[in-house]
């Protein structure tokens, strides 16, 4: 079943085009990795799945919800539509359990007791059952991250989305939140990624996309975009990732 | 110079120092909780609102700050007669002023508060309003502590100035202490006596007040 339908999507901020015609599909239980260089509109794209963004023209289907509708009520898409932030956004007056149980108890209305249970439950999920009273001041990047999934988990979203989760930790941290990620995608999430992790993208990626200039320039399986890429300009950006390391 | 009758005369008044004190209390109080109600909203206006009532907020503000309390007081009690109170004008007047004040403080705060939070409450649905509500909000009267402190002990000492309008108050109980006829010469000893009560109350209040910044501060946050 298609979960995601991005159908020629363009995007623009006054001063400057970014998407220039976006489109692609993803089956349900589908990970996608989207790549490309500074710039070139992938955390734009992300942002116009959960309508943070608006669309200039093109459509986007989220199952039967079709997204980039006026109509469309953003506070009820955003409950099915995950997203997990470079830089965390945790809620720096709320320890991590209250991050997890603010948006059940506000937004989906559970009773107190239950909010704290079911976030319990999530926090364990990311291997954080011990800090479920922590502030965010007082963990690590790579912990804050995986509060970050639990929180976005934690509203049972039919896709979870991902900007640059790990490109902001240190190089030591990111295998815990990598393993997370790999587990919810062996657990059957929907996850678009966007990342250069080469080792997440080999091991749990469908497919890659290679954005550069707000245009989808190829896309494919891992073993066949890394090892024998179509275009030029993907090969020079893979090339160039594969010489720095990861991210 | 400083004289022992005097002193007794001031002791002997202590009643109607002490009722002075009770009115500069008192108007402290509701002063800053109509700069509260009023300038938290501005403040917040002047953060995520726009068109009409953003401008109103910003030129009513800018006006207000920019005018000496003693004038605002005047105007208000003499051309505008808000109120036969001296103690309402009083209040309506410091209350505007330090409206205008803490605006600005809780607007500070507010755009402090890291957007980044905002976006991700958003994320998961949380409307916009509800975004603000707890999860800037929260953050931004932490951070407001220092300044509100300040804002307290401006207040506070401010009250004098609605010895302008005649009202009760702590300085004008004690002019009216020494202006009784033949007793200027306790002016020395009321001046000691009500600048050594604003000092008292100035530093119990800002030690409470510290005292709720610790409690609320948010653990090996930056914020206190
Ligand atoms: N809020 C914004 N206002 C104006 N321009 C923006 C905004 N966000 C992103 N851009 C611009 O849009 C382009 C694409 O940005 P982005 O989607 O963040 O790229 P990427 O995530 O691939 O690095 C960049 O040139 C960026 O400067
Ligand atoms: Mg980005």
């Amino acid at each position: 079943m298609t979960l995601l339908r991005i159908d020629d999507v363009y995007q623009s901020y006054e001063a400057e085009q970014v998407l220039q015609g976006v489109s692609f599909d993803m089956q349900q239980g589908d990970v996608d990795v989207l790549m490309g260089p500074s710039g070139s509109g992938k955390s734009t794209m992300l942002r116009c799945i959960n309508r943070l963004t608006e669309v200039d023209s093109g459509d986007i289907w989220l199952g039967d919800t079709h997204v980039t509708a006026p109509e469309t009520d953003v506070n009820e898409l955003r409950q099915d539509v995950g997203m997990v932030f470079q830089d965390f956004n945790l809620f720096a007056h709320l320890t991590a359990l209250e991050n997890i149980t603010l948006g059940l108890k506000r937004v989906k209305g559970v009773h107190a007791e239950q909010a704290r249970e079911r976030a319990r439950g999530h926090l364990d999920q990311v291997g954080l059952g011990d800090q479920t009273d922590a502030y965010p001041a007082e963990l690590s990047g790579g912990q804050k991250q995986r509060v970050g999934i639990a929180r976005a988990l934690a509203m049972e979203p039919k896709l979870m989305l991902f900007d640059e989760p790990t490109s902001a930790l240190d190089p030591e941290l990111v295998g815990d939140v990598v393993a997370v990620m790999q587990d919810l995608a062996a657990g059957g999430m929907t996850m678009l990624v966007v990342s250069h992790e080469m080792g997440f993208a080999r091991s749990a990626a469908d497919d890659i996309h290679f954005l550069d200039n707000g245009q989808i320039v190829e896309s494919g399986p891992p073993e066949q975009l890394f090892e024998q890429p179509e275009q030029d300009r993907t090969a020079g950006f893979l090339s160039g990732l594969q010489a720095d390391g990861p991210q | 110079m400083v004289q022992t009758g005097d002193w007794v005369f001031v002791l002997s008044n202590a009643d109607t120092l002490l009722f002075g004190l009770v009115v500069t209390v008192v108007l402290t109080l509701t002063s800053l909780s109509v700069g509260f109600l009023l300038g938290f909203p501005a403040g917040a206006i002047e953060v995520y609102g726009d068109g009409v009532l953003r401008r109103v907020v910003t030129v009513a503000g800018g006006l207000l700050r920019g005018t000496p309390i003693v004038v605002i007081l005047l105007v208000l009690f003499f051309v505008v007669s808000v109120s036969e109170s001296a103690f309402i004008t009083a209040t309506v007047g410091l209350g505007l002023r330090s409206a205008a004040y803490q605006s600005q403080l809780f607007r500070g705060a507010l755009q402090s508060v890291d957007e980044g939070q905002l976006e991700a409450a958003r994320a998961t649905g949380m409307g916009k309003l509800q975004a603000i509500r707890h999860v800037v909000v929260p953050q931004a009267l932490r951070r407001s502590m220092p300044g509100f402190q300040n804002e307290f002990t401006i207040v506070l000492k401010d009250t004098s100035i609605a010895f302008a309008i005649g009202l009760a108050e702590l300085l004008t109980q004690g002019y009216n202490l020494f202006t009784q006829s033949g007793r200027s010469t306790a002016v020395l000893e009321v001046f000691l006596v009500i600048s050594a009560v604003y000092f008292v109350l100035t530093f119990l209040t800002n030690r409470g007040l510290d005292r709720v910044s610790d409690y609320y501060a948010i653990p090996a946050g930056e914020n206190r």
